[in-house]
């Protein structure tokens, strides 16, 4: 590793303080699980100083006022995962933090990292913006409120300003009656990195009409994003396996349209349409467990 | 670039030092402190060779820089024994055969560890969730999961 000035900051006011002296010339330091691989490439170039933020305590924690769920931006994967809140009112992230990685990795990696290093492949951010999650972002003059969808530019880029720091962020409750699943495809079950996935939410009337619908891939678009597209085929109709299957075919369609025909697509054009016809099934009950799967065709 | 002042406790031995903060942990334990029990693998928290418990946490030793123990606690595979007397988990590691290379492990045992310690009554999924950080390549698996439950028993 190439030498780097290292500034522990021990709260958020000293971390903005930090970043207001040094803007772009600093990466900020949190669970370390992706900035200490890069900083230890050779052809990348080495920050000027290295803004650790690990010790700030008001950054930790899961909190659910008012019909709400705010998450502190240093909270770690393993720490949502037990989070008893987070799987009443949004068990789709329970299980997108479940996957990440290793028990290693999910132990020191915090979902504002995940948000931040804005990787395709991140497995917090589809659940979250199907949740409709807000995050805030602090300066030292500074602190506002943007939607998460509209934080990311293209892959590890974001609209973050360099002297700007994620602090919380925080999405509605979803309610008892509306269910949610997330799916994910690696190349192997553990220690994997997202191929595609796939967050979905799914509210149903007494009826069983499907009355409001939220469908996120992940790994499939350059910028993440409902696919509403998708999610108004599903409006006002019962579910059903031709249903849901036209609505994966729709994402998959979207997705294209999006990224043109690429090497991978002969391969993620059908996968992705299953993804999200099996993660509407689990929404309904249709399907448990994708472990349950008997024949991979299905 | 200066050093950095740690004070941190390391398999219950306090230290306070003066570090260079481009050290990842996993460095330090091995070519500071002579800690080789600790191994070096990926380097890209891939394989799990590293682990060790931060705070009673398995993390991967490479993904830490050395300042960030500051205040904090760390075990290592060396820390297992006590009075000159194995660990359970490690003598039934050697009781299964479930060490054939060895290189992964010190950091199986750290995982195990954890896990443990939170968890005395794990079932096999919750054993096999918590080695899946972990890769032995000599594909001891069964061995490995036998001797932590046997230690659960």
């Amino acid at each position: 590793m190439k030498p780097f000035e290292y500034r522990a900051v021990h709260s958020v006011e000293e971390a903005v303080s930090v970043l207001a002296e040094y803007g772009s010339d600093a990466r900020i330091l949190a669970g370390g699980t992706d900035l200490l691989i890069e900083l230890r490439k050779q052809n990348v170039k080495t920050p000027k100083v290295v803004i650790d933020i690990s010790f700030i305590k008001e950054l930790r924690g899961i909190e659910s006022p008012n019909g709400t769920v705010m998450l502190q931006s240093l909270t770690t994967h393993s720490e949502i995962v037990n989070s008893k809140v987070v799987q009443q009112y949004a068990s789709l992230l329970t299980g997108a933090a479940s996957v990440i990685g290793s028990p290693q990795i999910r132990n020191k990696g915090t979902v504002g990292g995940n948000i931040m290093n804005a990787a395709t492949c991140a497995d917090t951010v589809p659940p979250l913006i199907a949740l409709g999650a807000k995050i805030t972002l602090k300066s030292k003059t500074n602190s506002r409120q943007i939607d998460l969808s509209d934080l990311f530019i293209k892959p590890y880029q974001t609209k973050a300003k360099p002297e700007e720091i994620l602090t919380e962020i925080q999405f509605p409750k979803l309610s008892s009656n509306v269910k949610s699943s997330f799916i994910k495809l690696g190349r192997r079950n553990a220690l994997s990195i997202s191929r595609l996935s796939v967050a979905a939410i799914l509210t149903q009337d007494k009826n069983g009409k499907i009355t409001d619908a939220r469908i996120v891939p992940g790994a499939a678009l350059p910028v993440w994003r409902r696919v509403t597209e998708a999610e108004i085929l599903l409006i006002g109709k019962k579910p059903s396996k031709e249903l849901f299957t036209a609505a994966g075919q729709k994402v998959s369609e979207v997705m294209i349209s999006h990224t043109g025909r690429r090497w991978s697509t002969e391969y993620k054009e059908p996968v992705i349409a299953t993804l999200v016809r099996r993660a509407l099934e689990m929404c309904v009950g249709d399907l448990k467990d994708l472990k349950d799967l008997k024949d991979l065709k299905d | 670039m200066s050093t950095v002042t740690i004070n941190t406790k390391i398999n219950n031995r306090k230290y306070s030092l003066a570090v260079a903060p481009n050290t990842t942990l996993l460095h330090f334990l091995r070519e500071e402190l002579g800690l080789t029990g600790t191994k070096c693998g990926c380097e890209i928290g891939e394989c799990g060779a590293c682990t060790v418990l931060l705070n009673g946490e398995a993390v991967n030793s490479c993904l830490v820089l050395v300042p960030q123990i500051d205040g904090k606690e760390i075990l290592t595979v060396e820390g297992l024994a006590k009075d000159g007397k194995l660990h359970p988990l490690q003598e039934s590691f050697m009781d299964h055969d479930a060490v054939h290379c060895g290189f992964c492990t010190p950091g199986m045992l750290m995982s195990a560890k954890a896990l443990l310690d939170k968890n005395p009554d794990p079932d096999e999924k919750e054993i096999r969730t918590a080695i899946s950080g972990n890769l032995c390549r000599c594909t001891g698996y069964v061995q490995i999961v036998d001797a932590i439950k046997e230690v659960v028993k």
